[in-house]
């Protein structure tokens, strides 16, 4: 009997969208399983309140690559960007914030109220992150080759990334390779002294990684973050009209559109092997479903453990599957407000154009460096990184006239705390957050209508992030590349015959870029994918 | 012996710690006139043992050996020098709670001891210890290769880099995995993956931390914990061990030795200035107004002097001088040297034993060690810290008077830059932090103490020389290691000057008692001369 499907991709992601898409645009039947009733994963669109339209998950598609929303035509489909002309704005207590405006000039006019020598710098230093961004950005397009046993073929699409780093000149060179172990602090201390202007800069390099400022590898994730951020150059960011969720609806209307089928509240129980080779799904009602290329977008641990089981896993595979290390680090808190808070130093002349971007409490690198001591014992951080965004300052219409949406990102938040589970602790949390943000916007607390709160055992139950890792297995240094999820599978095929991942738990990581899903179409179009 | 400064010399050596000493020798071995400089009455560096109070011998800044490179002991026959190295076989954790972990050399009794704790880390243990084995044995090659320069095309260049990936894409794909675990992640991360018993994961985590600021779960300290894994003591692999003599013998062995190879070496001639003529070096300028002159001159002592001390930035390019300034030192750690009336007592393991005659080690989980590193992250010394503490005494006699004892404390951490006060005014304060944590479980301690003396990384910049009071002349980061050790550029043991050279621990393969960075920068001249 020929298999109804040539691919079944579990999980309706943003990643595993744009993998049913790229395969369904060269000719293959694709079926997309979601367990949840809406596509998106941790990138969806959710009516949580009455009449708005929340981001539950990512609120910011700036890191998603051009070239999927080029190949799949993705403008066709209603995708629409906006772009707040601030960046990043950090109110401060007692004087006006520190907005980071897309326009580098206009930002150094800003930086010069802190610091004359910081804005002097600032232009080289956008210099030097965008080109080691762009280098970046590169490789995040390109399978890993599998060291230390590579085979040349493996290596050549990566002969042009090195000619690309030659071009920076040797200087430029060996700094963009000293800079990949730094840890961000040390990277901003090289440039600047106000501490206001580096804790803007660093809280890009801790997003996601259970890390300090000070741990070896943020830089990395500074530049990682920077990538096609465009003349801004520090911090990628770009919203899209109608919220996150009509990135995902572009996505699967292109899916559809080569032919690609979506089935949401289809949960997949377990994948079907037959002679050691994945052959289909069967889905928790126990329906079967076959098709010669399983792509998980799940993370490797759920995909490995949860669906394919450790005992059909090779040992060696199971001890490196076990040793993944997911780390929670945020907890979510999306709020519905009856107007617009005022924070102090925003400016009132009637413009709100300095809360367009990302809003972020932060006052210096030690407050997050701090955050993060707390999170490392198993408490939520008192004094938490707040990074926060008001979608509906740039689209009005994910709200109801009046109305304003602010979906906040509480920076740390362990999986496991010490003084029980988070059950208890749901209330603290968010009040902690509240207490945090009113002291520089006073009137926010009055203004709250409605209140969602993801703690990371949310994450993990509800989005199915294990661990509460949003970037399905931590950014750090040890499990990028050839290492991610784990050696020897670092190039999209897992250790199950026609089983690949397309998830952030592949080359490149987590945040809203869609390349782990490009990539690993490639790839399983390369493996041959036949009916 | 002053007429020695009248004649002219091949080579000048500044600085009279070990890698100069050792790079001294090798020149001299291979037929090179050598002089060697150093400021302070006794040779040796941060390697010295100093008779502090009367009838007290201490191994004032270091306290252990284990990463000097046997090739060198060969070639210069340290050996007949006098050099005597003692094994430190055991490593004892004192718990708060009464209770102990003990690893000596007895391998079924480590089995017995660590499963008390945890049967799985027992048997873990021995995976582990081979598996270290084998990484050590791997990386080991580093130390002998002169680091190439990454964006060269130059052929030379080429080979070296083709050397070094052969190297390790050769290895098996399960040690390629761990090596590049250890390069990359936290000694915490690392151990985490092996073990789970607290005693065990902290005193192992505690080697990712020795001479760094950073605490056992920042990424990069895995690497340094392999850097203390690359001892190795006449070929076997970790083998801590304690020179006879203290750390000093070591130097003592190798200042015979160099002596006996036609080295001409002063003690208390402080260098003031590099002479550089034509943009080369031709000499040294001494503080007394005395100027010698040689065809090379080698610096042993760290970036900061070498670049920006002894000759004028000026003469420098303006980005070497800009990579020397942002060079990351950052001293975390202190010193504390007891005299002692009598033998300590341990709280959980009363009496005289082995265990006194190998390292004692207040490490009794990761979380004990990374709060020590939160106070100082702020720029405050630990209140409770990692105290790494030897009795050399016990080991050998002749350190102490009969009956009394010398304890020598390595305490983590205690920050070059103190965000309140100065550490003139904290100096006792920090004493008494050492000493208070170590009273609690060595509840005799503070009746037996004859004498104390405490080194800050403050005295330690002071007396050494060593700028922020860094034990390896700058930190153990990724990004200051092999050829980014100490900058782009800098890290084939030349300067911009001609003739001018670097050949202490800043240079590749880095700090501890290694002797390697001496060794290859004496190679790299010859090829020049």
């Amino acid at each position: 009997m020929p298999n109804e499907f040539d691919a079944i991709i579990i999980g309706g992601g943003h990643n595993g969208l744009v993998c049913a898409a790229f395969l369904a645009r060269a000719s293959r039947r694709v079926l997309v399983l979601e367990r949840r009733p809406v596509l998106g994963g941790a990138a969806a669109g959710e009516e949580v309140f009455p009449g708005f339209k929340v981001d539950t998950g990512a609120s910011d598609a700036g890191l998603f690559n051009p070239r999927i929303v080029k190949d799949l035509n993705l403008e066709n489909y209603g995708l629409r960007w906006l772009e707040s002309p601030a960046v990043l704005f950090a109110p401060q207590l007692e004087a006006p914030g520190l907005t980071l405006w897309r326009d580098p000039e206009r930002t150094r006019g800003e930086i010069s109220r802190l610091s004359e020598k910081d804005a002097a710098r600032y232009p080289g230093f956008i210099r030097q992150v965008s080109r080691f961004a762009d280098i970046l950005s590169g490789m995040l397009t390109l399978t890993p080759p599998s060291l230390p046993q590579w085979e040349l073929k493996e290596l050549l699409p990566w002969a042009r990334a090195a000619l690309m780093l030659k071009s920076l000149g040797e200087r430029e060179m060996m700094e963009f390779i000293r800079l990949l172990p730094m840890p961000v602090a040390d990277y901003l201390d090289e440039w600047f002294e106000s501490p206001r202007l580096k804790a803007a800069l660093a809280a890009g390099g801790v997003t996601g990684n259970f890390l300090g400022p000070r741990a070896s590898g943020s830089a990395l994730m500074l530049l990682y973050q920077a990538a096609h951020s465009g003349g801004a150059g520090f911090r990628a960011s770009r919203f899209v009209q109608g919220g996150m969720g009509a990135l995902i609806e572009a996505l699967a209307s292109a899916a559809r559109r080569h032919g690609a089928e979506m089935r949401t509240g289809s949960q997949v129980a377990r994948i079907l092997l037959e002679d050691g080779g994945a052959v289909g799904v069967e889905l928790t009602s126990g329906e079967q479903l076959r098709a010669s290329a399983i792509a998980s977008n799940a993370n490797p641990v759920h995909t490995l453990f949860g669906l394919v089981g450790a005992a059909n896993l090779e040992v060696r595979v199971v001890r490196e599957v076990k040793n993944i290390r997911l780390r929670a680090t945020l907890a979510r808190v999306n709020l519905a407000l009856d107007g617009l808070p005022e924070f102090t130093g925003a400016g009132h002349n009637g413009s709100h154009e300095r809360l367009g971007g990302h809003i972020l409490i932060a006052p210096d690198p030690d407050y997050i460096e701090r955050a993060y001591d707390q999170a490392k014992y198993g408490e939520f951080s008192t004094q938490p990184l707040l990074d926060l965004t008001i979608p509906t300052i740039n689209d009005p219409y994910l709200a109801p006239p009046g109305a304003n949406l602010m979906c906040i990102n509480a920076y740390y938040a362990p999986y496991k705390l010490n003084d029980g589970g988070w059950e208890g602790n749901k209330d603290k949390l968010l009040e902690t957050v509240v207490a945090a943000l009113a002291q520089y916007a006073p009137d926010l607390p009055a203004k709250i209508t409605h209140i969602q709160v993801i703690t990371p055992l949310e994450l993990d139950a509800e989005y199915g992030l294990t661990g509460g890792d949003i970037y399905h297995g931590q950014m750090g240094l040890d499990q990028l590349l050839m290492m991610r999820p784990i050696p020897g599978y670092g190039r999209y095929r897992m250790p199950v015959e026609n089983l690949h991942l397309c998830g952030a738990g592949a080359h490149p990581g987590g945040g809203v870029t869609g390349m782990p899903g490009y990539n690993a179409a490639r790839e399983i179009l390369k493996a041959g994918v036949t009916s | 012996m002053y007429a020695a400064s009248h004649k002219k010399f091949d080579v000048i050596v500044i600085g009279g710690g070990h890698n100069g000493l050792v790079n001294a020798a090798y020149l001299a071995k291979a037929g090179k006139k050598v002089l060697l400089l150093e400021k302070r009455h006794v040779l040796g560096g941060a390697s010295v043992t100093e008779e502090i109070f009367p009838g007290f011998k201490f191994t004032v800044f270091s306290y252990v050996v284990s990463l000097f490179r046997p090739e060198i002991i060969r070639d210069l026959n340290l050996t007949q020098h006098g050099l005597m190295i003692l094994p430190l076989e055991s490593t004892l954790t004192p718990l708060p709670d009464g209770r102990y972990l003990y690893r000596g050399p007895d391998h079924f009794e480590n089995y017995r001891n660590i499963a008390m704790f945890s049967r799985r880390d027992a048997d873990a243990y021995e995976d582990y210890s081979r598996e270290m084995y084998f990484m050590a044995k791997a990386v080991k090659y580093i130390l002998g290769v002169i680091p190439p320069h990454p964006t060269s095309l130059h052929p030379k260049e080429l080979r070296g880099l083709l050397r070094m990936a052969q190297h390790f894409l050769g290895l098996p794909a399960e040690q390629f995995n761990i090596l590049v675990r250890l390069m990359t992640m936290s000694s915490a991360d690392f151990l985490l993956r092996w073990f789970e018993s607290e005693p065990l994961l902290g005193t192992l985590s505690a080697s990712g931390i020795i001479g760094t600021f950073l605490g056992p779960r920042s990424p990069g300290t895995a690497y340094v914990l392999l850097h203390h894994y690359m001892g190795e003591i006449d070929g076997a692999f970790r083998a801590w061990g304690f020179a006879k003599g203290g750390t000093g013998g070591i130097a003592e062995a190798i200042a015979s030795a160099a002596r006996s190879l036609g080295v001409h070496i002063r003690s208390s001639t402080q260098v003031s200035q590099v002479i550089v003529k034509d943009g080369k070096a031709a000499g040294v300028a001494l503080a007394d107004g005395e100027e010698i002159y040689a065809r090379v001159v080698v610096s042993s002592l760290d970036p900061y002097h070498t670049f920006l001390k002894l000759v004028d930035p000026n003469q420098l390019p303006p980005e070497v001088v800009a990579d020397v300034e942002r060079y990351i030192f950052r001293g975390s750690s202190g010193k504390v040297n007891l005299a002692l009336d009598a033998a300590p007592e341990l709280a959980c393991l009363s009496g005289p034993g082995a265990h006194l005659r190998g390292a004692i080690s207040i490490s009794p989980s990761i979380d004990y060690i990374e709060k020590a590193y939160d106070d100082a992250k702020y720029g405050d010394f630990s209140r409770r810290p990692y105290i790494d503490m030897i009795i050399p005494s016990m080991i050998d006699p002749d350190m102490a008077p009969p009956g009394k004892h010398v304890m020598s404390c390595f305490v983590q951490y205690a920050p070059y830059h103190l965000s309140q006060g100065s550490w003139d005014e904290k100096r006792e304060a920090f004493g008494d932090a050492v000493v208070d944590t170590l009273a609690e479980y060595i509840p005799n301690l503070k009746d037996i103490i004859l004498h104390r003396q405490v080194l800050t990384p403050l005295d330690i910049e002071r007396t050494t020389g060593l700028s922020q009071g860094n034990i390896f002349q700058g930190e153990l980061s990724l990004s200051q290691l092999f050829f980014l050790r100490p900058a782009a550029g800098l890290a084939q043991y030349r300067t911009p000057l001609r003739n001018y050279y670097q050949c202490g621990s800043a240079t590749h393969p880095g700090g501890g008692i290694t002797g390697a960075p001496g060794r290859l920068a004496a190679l790299e001249i010859l090829k020049d001369w």
